[in-house]
């Protein structure tokens, strides 16, 4: 079968599945025997559990989903207030029993044609983004953060087919942590860049991003890293995102093995440029997926830093639940292997009504227009999608 | 044994690496001190952090406690920790360097390291020194060659040592010979 004869019968059977993007094209997992729904309680066992299982010799010796933002605050003692929401589960993790590869080349034709709601409702209107602004710039002053990601919400109400979007999406936006998961009662599409653990054997990395530059004419890949370079703005923010995440490798690495792999280099993709560095090092010896995931995630680049302080001080500004929004989706192995990327870029669809978070970030010398616009313009993309 | 005293930052663990590769390091949080492995330590390190020094009044304590008696380090928050417990003001800077590489300069004679010469530096501080500042052993030893802001205190006597930058982060260079200096010193 072709990958698009694939996609025709997983859409038409109603079973659950996730695709996931690979090195070559996309995998797709279904056929799910377990399906574990998270909770504060019972996520440590849950991950502590999963390297405890027999090895089958088979590509489905895994369990792939995410983590929302609220269990990987809780996993690193990190409390939030009671904040509002839609009462959307804190993490869900598959067992798959299939796994079946597809080509870059996704295409899919709906089986019904679905009249679309192209308008969205923002949650926070400029004045009161403004005002967390305003707070937030008073805190990098007196030191207490260095760096702060203010999310905004754009939400719709309207039932979508998840498969046509996620397709549409990959092909205005071929990312390299792309996900999609469609359930009976939710679904997420994302065209997430951003890798936050690969874990091999011994060898973990994460690529950070900080430096998006949007692609034109008279740009190319020697011209974007110019402008990174010359913006002081985006080197400092990068710069700062750098010795975070080789302070948290350092946490389980063995000492001396952290090493900057790849240093503020730019990636090209379909309509953007990003400012990525890779950074990588060897786990010590008796450390666990637990460790692993407690250290690196929330991932830092989309917080700020320093991560804990920080943490704490955009739980107590921000008044609804982030829900998905910078928690990592992703798989682990059997055999202690792992993947997971940052959820950025994605929309949520619970109950038909879809959310899709965006967030920039604060530093000393952000302009509160500039960033809130910033903010349309991630969400722009997807919106698109709504017609 | 070096103890390190973690004062919840994102660059802290980058502060134990590096200081592993000259001795053992045990790094704990600044409210969970296990006081045996302090006492036991020839060195204490305070380690970066946000907020400022009187947020943390527990590491204030141990350094009046162990100064003179054990080789005391802070760097960046904990650099400010020793001057604010050597009555030091503290206070916010006009110009705020986060992630910022600069240059410094050390400028006196009566140093570990040679008068004049510069080293490329990574900060990430809100906080500054104000100054005059006066404590008796202790002498600033390196600026920051644009602004003249205090980068690096030396107190030889009685082994205290601080740097405002962060000799860990890659932004730094030679941040390893800045560190081997002050710990065979």
């Amino acid at each position: 079968m072709t990958s698009q004869d694939h996609l025709k019968s997983i859409g038409k059977s109603k079973k659950p599945f996730v695709i996931y993007k690979s090195s070559k094209g996309f995998d797709l997992y279904t056929n799910f025997s377990k399906k574990i729904i998270l909770t504060n309680k019972n996520t440590k066992n849950f991950i502590n559990n999963i390297t405890k299982n027999k090895s089958k010799k088979k590509n489905t010796d895994l369990f792939i989903g995410f983590f929302g933002y609220e269990i990987l605050n809780n996993l690193i003692g990190v409390k939030i207030k009671r904040q509002m929401g839609i009462n959307f589960p804190k993490g869900i993790f598959y067992k798959p029993e299939k796994k079946i590869k597809l080509s870059n080349n996704l295409s899919y034709k709906p089986l019904k044609s679905i009249k679309l709601n192209k308008n969205f409702k923002i949650n926070l209107n400029q004045a009161s983004y403004s005002n967390i602004f305003k707070k937030f710039k008073k805190k990098i002053k007196s030191g207490e953060t260095y760096q702060i990601k203010i999310c905004t919400k754009y939400r719709n109400a309207s039932e979508i087919d998840v498969l046509d979007f996620f397709c549409r999406l990959t092909k205005s936006n071929m990312a390299p942590e792309a996900f999609m998961i469609k359930d009976k009662n939710y679904s997420i599409i994302s065209c997430s860049p951003e890798n936050l653990i690969t874990k091999r054997r011994h060898i973990i990395t994460t690529k950070p991003i900080a430096g998006t530059l949007k692609k034109s004419k008279k740009l190319n890949k020697t011209k974007a890293l110019e402008f990174f370079k010359r913006n002081i703005k985006e080197t400092k923010e990068h710069n700062m995102i750098v010795d975070m995440e080789r302070s948290d490798l350092s946490r389980i690495c063995i000492s001396g093995s952290v090493k900057i792999l790849k240093k503020k280099t730019v990636e090209e993709y379909k309509d953007l440029y990003h400012y990525v560095s890779l950074i990588g090092g060897k786990l010590k010896k008796k450390v666990s997926s637990l460790d692993i995931i407690r250290a690196m995630m929330p991932g830092g680049s989309v917080i700020g830093c320093p991560k804990i302080s920080t943490l704490n001080l955009l739980n107590t500004q921000e008044k609804e639940g982030r829900n998905i929004y910078t928690g990592s989706f992703g798989y682990i192995k059997f055999n202690g292997d792992m993947r997971f990327n940052i959820i950025i870029r994605s929309i949520l669809n619970y109950k038909n009504c879809s959310e899709i978070s965006v967030a920039s970030g604060v530093v000393i010398d952000s302009n509160v227009k500039h960033e809130f616009n910033e903010n349309y313009i991630k969400a722009k993309a997807l919106m698109d999608l709504y017609r | 044994m070096i103890y390190i005293i973690d004062h919840k930052d994102s660059f802290t663990h980058n502060v134990v690496h590096q200081f592993e590769k000259f001795d053992n390091v045990c790094c704990d949080n600044f409210n969970r001190i296990n006081e045996s492995k302090l006492n036991k330590a020839q060195v204490i390190v305070f380690s970066p952090g946000p907020g400022s020094p009187r947020d943390y009044p527990s590491s204030s304590r141990i350094y009046k406690k162990f100064k003179g008696k054990k080789k005391i380090i802070g760097i960046c928050l904990g650099f400010q920790q020793i001057l604010y417990c050597e009555n030091g003001k503290i206070v916010q800077q006009n110009k705020i360097y986060h992630g910022y590489q600069s240059k410094v300069k050390v400028v006196s004679t009566n140093t570990l390291f040679k008068k004049n010469q510069k080293f490329t530096v990574g900060r990430y501080h809100s906080l500054k020194l104000q100054e005059p500042f006066v404590a008796k052993n202790f002498e600033i030893t390196m600026r920051c060659d644009i602004s003249n802001t205090a980068m690096a205190i030396e107190n030889n006597k009685e082994k205290i040592y601080g740097f405002q930058f962060h000799p860990e982060s890659f932004l730094t260079e030679n941040g390893n010979l800045l560190i081997k200096k002050i710990l065979s010193a």
